[in-house]
């Protein structure tokens, strides 16, 4: 009698074990479920511009700071910036991935340059502005990634092509990133394909 | 050949006529844009561009100080190229100016870009600018105004200009006014070219225009020309159903507010209209709706009531005069009259015309009733029935024809009268000289149609002096004296007069010598004494009055 039950209980004390253990490893798959990595989902696209809009204020805002420091707010070295003029009848006869590649390249450019203004500038005012901005190209480049524009693989070396020139001033180095986002950017943002479909 | 000759010539000259037609319009716009600019940009040169690829930029010079086209140069640089001339054109103004002009049909945006003017190596003006930056667009074309349905709304719409990636960059300012007003109110609108208008004032004419101008983010410039305006009438105001409906809620109200008043204060109001023609049908009962207004009826059937009926007149009879007794002073030892010797009447003028009962009748001056009395009396000639002096001392006259015993009719008197018992009784306790001898007509039983209610009190001391050969009634009150004495009627050869008082009867008898008498209850009823009233008796008592 006593074993019997003592038997039952070591049947009951294993079974509640296991069904703890297949508890467990059902929370653990839902909870990897949720949070599981790797492939990136095909992002919604952006299509309003009001998102670049306020980048393109930001950057007036901190060429303008710019423009107005005295000390501590020069670069060290000259940084190769990309070109902005747009010369529509030039512009529109690229097609389209032309046009990407040729901001992908610009944004990586200027995320180069303004890292390195960022490291050069000793005045704290304008580190906040250069942050910014920093986290904004980096912003525009997941609106493009959402655009299903290809990203930009930088070239092993750095190739002085046509569509770069070198600035040495801050100030100069702030108005190529305005007048880049204004123009270039903006007008592929406008082409997207991807908006194109949505709008009929 | 002639004919094909004409016909080239026709075109070219279509064509010629074409261009010089747009280039007219062309230099109108410019001249517009041009004096436009000449007032809000301070630098030279001033540029503007028109649209996505053409750039305009051009100075004035006065007539008298310029030299030809030739001696200026315009120069115009982009960052990091090299340098362009611009070959200039030189306009005549209105006012007396030249304006050179520079205009290129490609341009790069988005690049600083420098401009240097000389004139004759000299360099007269510098530059430095971005051409996405100094827009200058045509009005928006097309600007059109309706009704939208709605009270006070318009709505405007209008055609952008026609520029491609600058769509949502446009930003446009409508301004609207009532077409005779000065005021004029602006709306902004970005990036969308239709606005509707509200809070306008129904049936009125409405001026719209617009402008437009690049919202400054990605492309900036100066504001266009104001469109040509457009005249719209606005829907004319319709009732604001609410504003009906609450205005039939408040007058219903007040309807029935007014109409509450007028008829709670319905009596008063009728009052003041109409008011009431005093009617003395309540103190004759039955006078108007059984009778018919006839008083003779009316006093043959009714009991006489509470009251003596004062008003009968007949006015064939004339009035006759009574004599009135002086009061007198009489002495206990008067004989009393005797019942049978009485040819009193039975009317009991014997009563005294107390002025209390007088006061009591109906508010008839007390001498005015009197002489009514008397009048009546005389007229009627009543057959009045031997009555008696009344011996009873504590005897009151109550004169009425129901037969009924006095002191019944006692109830009926009115209260001031009840007290005569008391009045009567304290007789017995007056001093002899002013006990009154009373007689009852009760008592005298000889005297065939006396009423043996009837009954008279008079004071004792009132008995009036020995010699009266006729006929006549003691009437005494507080200082009446009045002998009702039959067996004196043959000896009277002179008339007392009776003095009566028009005073007020109070319940105070005084219990000193005054006469007892104080009222008499005058309770009759004339078809038993064939008499109408009271005077009307006392008058027949004396026929020669």
């Amino acid at each position: 009698m006593c074993h019997q039950i003592h038997q039952q209980v070591v049947h009951e004390s294993a079974f509640k074990k296991t069904s703890q253990k297949q508890g467990l490893f059902a929370l653990l798959l839902i909870v990897l479920e949720w949070t599981r990595p790797g492939l990136p989902s095909p992002l919604r696209p952006i299509c309003d511009l009001r998102v670049l809009n306020h980048f393109i204020k930001e950057a007036r805002d901190a060429e303008s700071a710019m423009r107005s420091c005295r000390e501590g707010c020069s670069l060290s070295e000259s940084v190769t910036v990309p070109q902005t003029r747009v010369d529509f009848d030039i512009w529109e006869k690229k097609n389209a991935l032309d046009q990407a590649q040729e901001v992908q390249s610009g944004l990586w450019l200027l995320h180069q340059a303004l890292s390195s203004l960022r490291a050069s500038v000793t005045n704290t005012a304008l580190h906040s502005h250069l942050d910014n901005s920093i986290r904004n190209l980096l912003s525009i480049n997941a609106v493009l990634r959402s655009l299903n524009i290809q990203e930009y693989t930088p070239p092993a070396s750095v190739v002085a092509g046509d569509e770069t020139w070198q600035v040495s001033s801050a100030t100069d180095l702030l108005q190529v990133y305005v007048n880049f986002l204004r123009g270039k950017v903006r007008l592929l943002l406008l082409d997207a394909q991807a908006c194109h479909q949505d709008v009929s | 050949m002639t004919y094909d000759h004409l016909r080239q010539l026709l075109v070219l000259s279509l064509l010629f006529c074409i261009q010089t037609a747009s280039i007219v319009q062309g230099a109108q716009d410019l001249e517009r844009k041009a004096s436009m600019l000449l007032r809000e940009e301070p630098e030279n040169p001033k540029c503007f561009a028109e649209g996505r690829k053409d750039f305009t930029c051009f100075w004035e010079e006065d007539e008298e100080t310029t030299g030809s086209v030739d001696q200026y140069s315009f120069t115009y640089t982009y960052q990091n190229e090299n340098s362009s001339k611009c070959p200039l054109r030189a306009l005549h103004t209105a006012d007396g100016k030249r304006l050179y002009v520079c205009h290129l049909n490609r341009t790069q945006m988005f690049v600083q870009m420098d401009i240097q003017v000389h004139r004759q190596g000299l360099l007269i003006h510098n530059r430095s600018l971005l051409i996405e930056l100094v827009f200058l667009l045509n009005p928006p074309a097309n600007v059109t105004v309706s009704n939208n349905g709605e009270q006070g709304q318009l709505r405007v719409s209008w055609v952008p200009p026609p520029l491609k990636y600058m769509d949502d960059s446009m930003m446009y300012e409508v301004s609207y006014a009532p077409a005779d007003s000065q005021t004029e109110q602006v709306e902004v609108v970005r990036a969308s070219s239709e606005l509707i208008l509200r809070g306008l004032q129904p049936g009125t004419q409405y001026s719209v225009r617009v402008r437009v101008k690049l919202d400054g983010i990605s492309y900036n410039g100066y504001w266009s020309a104001w469109s040509d305006p457009v005249l719209t009438n606005t829907l004319p105001a319709d009732l604001d159903p609410l504003i009906v409906s609450l205005s039939l809620i408040i007058s219903l109200i007040l309807i029935v507010l007014s109409l509450t008043v007028l008829l709670s204060h319905r009596s008063f109001l009728i009052k003041k209209i109409w008011p009431a023609i005093p009617n003395p049908e309540s103190k004759f009962q039955g006078l108007f709706t059984v009778y018919g207004g006839d008083f003779q009826e009316w006093l043959g059937q009714t009991n006489g009531g509470l009251w003596l009926t004062p008003v009968f007149f007949y006015p064939e009879e004339s009035p006759s005069p009574l004599e009135v007794l002086s009061e007198l002073s009489l002495s206990p030892s008067l004989p009393s009259p005797q019942e049978e010797e009485g040819g009193l009447d039975e009317e009991k003028r014997l009563g005294q015309v107390d002025s209390a009962l007088m006061g009591q009748w109906r508010g008839m001056p007390h001498d005015q009733w009197l002489m009514d009395q008397l009048q009546t009396l005389h007229r009627q000639p009543a057959p009045c029935s031997q009555s008696s002096l009344l011996e009873s001392q504590d005897a009151y006259v109550t004169l009425n024809a129901n037969n009924h015993s006095g002191d019944e009719h006692l109830d009926d008197i009115l209260e001031e009268t009840a007290p005569l018992e008391v009045l009567f009784a304290s007789m017995r306790n007056v001093s002899s000289e002013s006990h009154s001898d009373m007689g009852s007509l009760q008592q005298s039983s000889g005297s065939g149609r006396l009423s043996s209610e009837s009954s008279f009190e008079y004071p004792n001391h009132t008995w009036p002096p020995k010699g009266h050969g006729y006929t006549y009634m003691v009437v005494a009150d507080s200082g009446v004296s009045m002998d009702y004495s039959p067996m004196s009627s043959s000896r009277v050869d002179d008339i007392g007069k009776v003095v009566i008082y028009a005073n007020e009867y109070k319940n105070e008898i005084p219990a000193h010598r005054r006469p007892l008498l104080t009222s008499i209850k005058a309770m009759f009823k004339s078809g038993d004494f064939g008499c109408s009233s009271f005077l009307s008796c006392l008058i027949q008592m004396n026929p020669e009055y």
